[in-house]
């Protein structure tokens, strides 16, 4: 692979949890249309991590930035930074599915609606464009105004991603996104998050390192805070350059 | 005496004791309710819900202005109280979460539900009554909606309360707003708890007498016009109960009978909404 492009960058950050430093001076370019994998034993901060590229921080109080993530040439972490806007173009999958107590096909056309979508056809549309994308399409093209309850875990886990997808945006952020899933289910995950990559950055985060050796194309390993080693995926895993890092991917620790 | 033995005793004891005073409150529970329907039952005719009262000593008549004062009431108490108390506990369980207001907040309202509704009542009195020289019905709606208010403010709370916090986060993540999240996720997923709580509340104030004689008072004709006195069901099974008549004792039991079924119909709908939403775990 050549030199890519960089989606995202972050600099230096620091992250604070009211008096807790959760996040060390952490410095990671991510790459357009490649998948990241955010790796490391529990309370290693990768989770904190991918929550400030949404700044999900936001919504409690005592939490604190320091430093930068760049995206399209702006700070991400800047006070002014319009949230609603930033949320549209960097959407978030989380580890349990998460549809809404509503229909499929209201679950889907939801974040279309907040972006002031509403004429029927162009919302049917991009609903269908969504669940295709999600490969959901032909498992509930039948029922789309049933309850998305109604749909299996991994069923809900795609329907959340083609939600997220929805809105078309240039990121997304999977927070261990098949923890609660069967091994069927979770490979047909992975299937989707290779083949979404053409079209949207991905940062993962995983407890699984057969995952993120499978699916990512670059790896930063994280413990205590720190970023200790990022590199593309394949080197992390065959001859990492840290001894922490392989004594964590041999599973030494953690 | 083996410890085994010993232990044995002291369960049948337990039991027995238990179970008696089970039988003692269900006891005099059917022996209510049996004594309604029977004496209430004689007094049910086409008459008691389309004639209003006949003149005292005098044959026949119906109750249709209790009836039509009773439902006027309860239902601008539920059109006060409701929002009031689903948007304190919106407030309680989304704004204030975790804060010391919403604490303090939710203990005076477990204080207000446990209030005697006299007070209420009284309360009420000296704030719609005495200023206006008159008895009203919309003083009564008012202490009906008083005592409704931290029976929705608490349940919404706890609904609020039982929605994953990850629902909200994930409408978040989509760039919703605060309100629309609210709106359009949260209420939506606490909606059958809040609306069994809203019918479980009307329930609790449609049998209130209390706080209704000092405020709607009561009125022998039939009004549309909740600026006048107005009749209720309650306080017409107050005052015909001491009555001397035997005509309005009997129609006193038929009130009774009407009220204590809506009571009961309401709780039951109310009980099947939870489980039907819940699937068999109704609490």
């Amino acid at each position: 692979m050549e030199v890519q492009d960089k989606e995202l960058e972050v600099r230096g950050l620091n992250f604070y949890y009211g008096s807790v430093h959760a996040l060390k001076n952490i410095n990671l370019p991510v790459y357009r249309h490649s998948v990241t994998a955010l790796i490391g034993p529990s309370g290693c901060g990768k989770t904190t991590l991918l929550r400030c590229f949404n700044r999900m921080h936001d919504l409690y109080p005592g939490n604190r930035y320091e430093g930068e993530i760049i995206f399209e040439g702006k700070n991400i972490l800047s006070p002014d930074i319009d949230l609603i806007d930033l949320r549209s173009r960097i959407g978030m999958v989380f580890q349990k599915p998460t549809p809404f107590p509503m229909s499929i096909f209201d679950n889907i056309a939801y974040g279309l609606k907040l972006r002031g979508i509403k004429r029927r056809t162009e919302l049917s549309e991009r609903v269908e464009r969504a669940l295709r994308h999600a490969a959901l399409w032909d498992e509930v093209k039948d029922k789309l105004n049933e309850p998305a309850y109604s749909l299996s875990g991994g069923q809900q886990q795609r329907l959340v991603i083609a939600r997220a997808l929805a809105v078309e945006p240039e990121v997304l952020l999977f927070d261990e996104p098949t923890s609660a899933l069967d091994p069927i289910s979770t490979a047909k995950i992975e299937e989707l998050a290779v083949e979404l990559k053409r079209e949207v950055t991905i940062i993962i985060v995983t407890h699984n390192m057969q995952q993120a050796a499978r699916i990512s194309d670059w790896t930063g390993f994280l413990m205590l805070g720190e970023l200790i080693e990022f590199d593309r995926t394949d080197k992390i895993f065959t001859s990492p350059s840290q001894k922490l890092t392989e004594d964590y991917i041999t599973g030494r620790f953690g | 005496m083996t410890v085994e033995s010993r232990r044995r005793l002291m369960n049948n004891i337990a039991l027995a004791l238990s179970s008696l005073a089970a039988l003692t409150g269900l006891f005099w529970l059917v022996f209510i309710l049996l004594d309604v329907l029977i004496n209430g039952i004689r007094g049910i005719n086409l008459s008691l819900f389309l004639e209003d009262p006949a003149p005292p000593g005098i044959q026949g008549g119906g109750l249709r202005n209790a009836f039509v004062g009773q439902l006027m009431i309860t239902l601008f108490a539920t059109l006060i109280g409701v929002p009031l108390g689903v948007l304190g506990g919106t407030f309680l369980a989304e704004y204030a979460r975790g804060r010391r207001i919403s604490r303090v907040i939710s203990i005076v309202s477990d204080i207000m539900v446990s209030v005697p509704s006299i007070v209420v009542g009284t309360f009420v009195y000296a704030l719609m009554v005495k200023p206006l020289g008159h008895f009203n019905g919309w003083a009564g709606a008012v202490a009906l909606a008083i005592i409704m208010i931290p029976v929705v403010l608490r349940t919404t709370e706890d609904m609020l309360g039982m929605v994953p916090w990850t629902l909200r986060e994930a409408a978040f993540a989509l760039g919703a707003p605060y309100y629309k999240v609210i709106l359009q996720v949260v209420y939506r997923g606490a909606s059958t708890g809040i609306l069994t709580g809203v019918l479980l509340s009307i329930a609790r104030v449609a049998g209130e007498t209390a706080p209704l004689l000092f405020t709607s008072f009561n009125n022998s004709f039939f009004t549309w016009n909740m600026n006048e006195p107005v009749s209720s069901l309650t306080v017409t099974i107050f005052q015909y109960a001491m009555g001397p008549y035997e005509d309005w004792h009997t129609q006193a039991w038929a009130a009774s009978l009407i009220i204590t079924l809506f009571v009961l119909f309401i709780t039951i709908l109310g009980r099947l909404i939870l489980k039907w939403r819940f699937g068999g775990s109704a609490r």
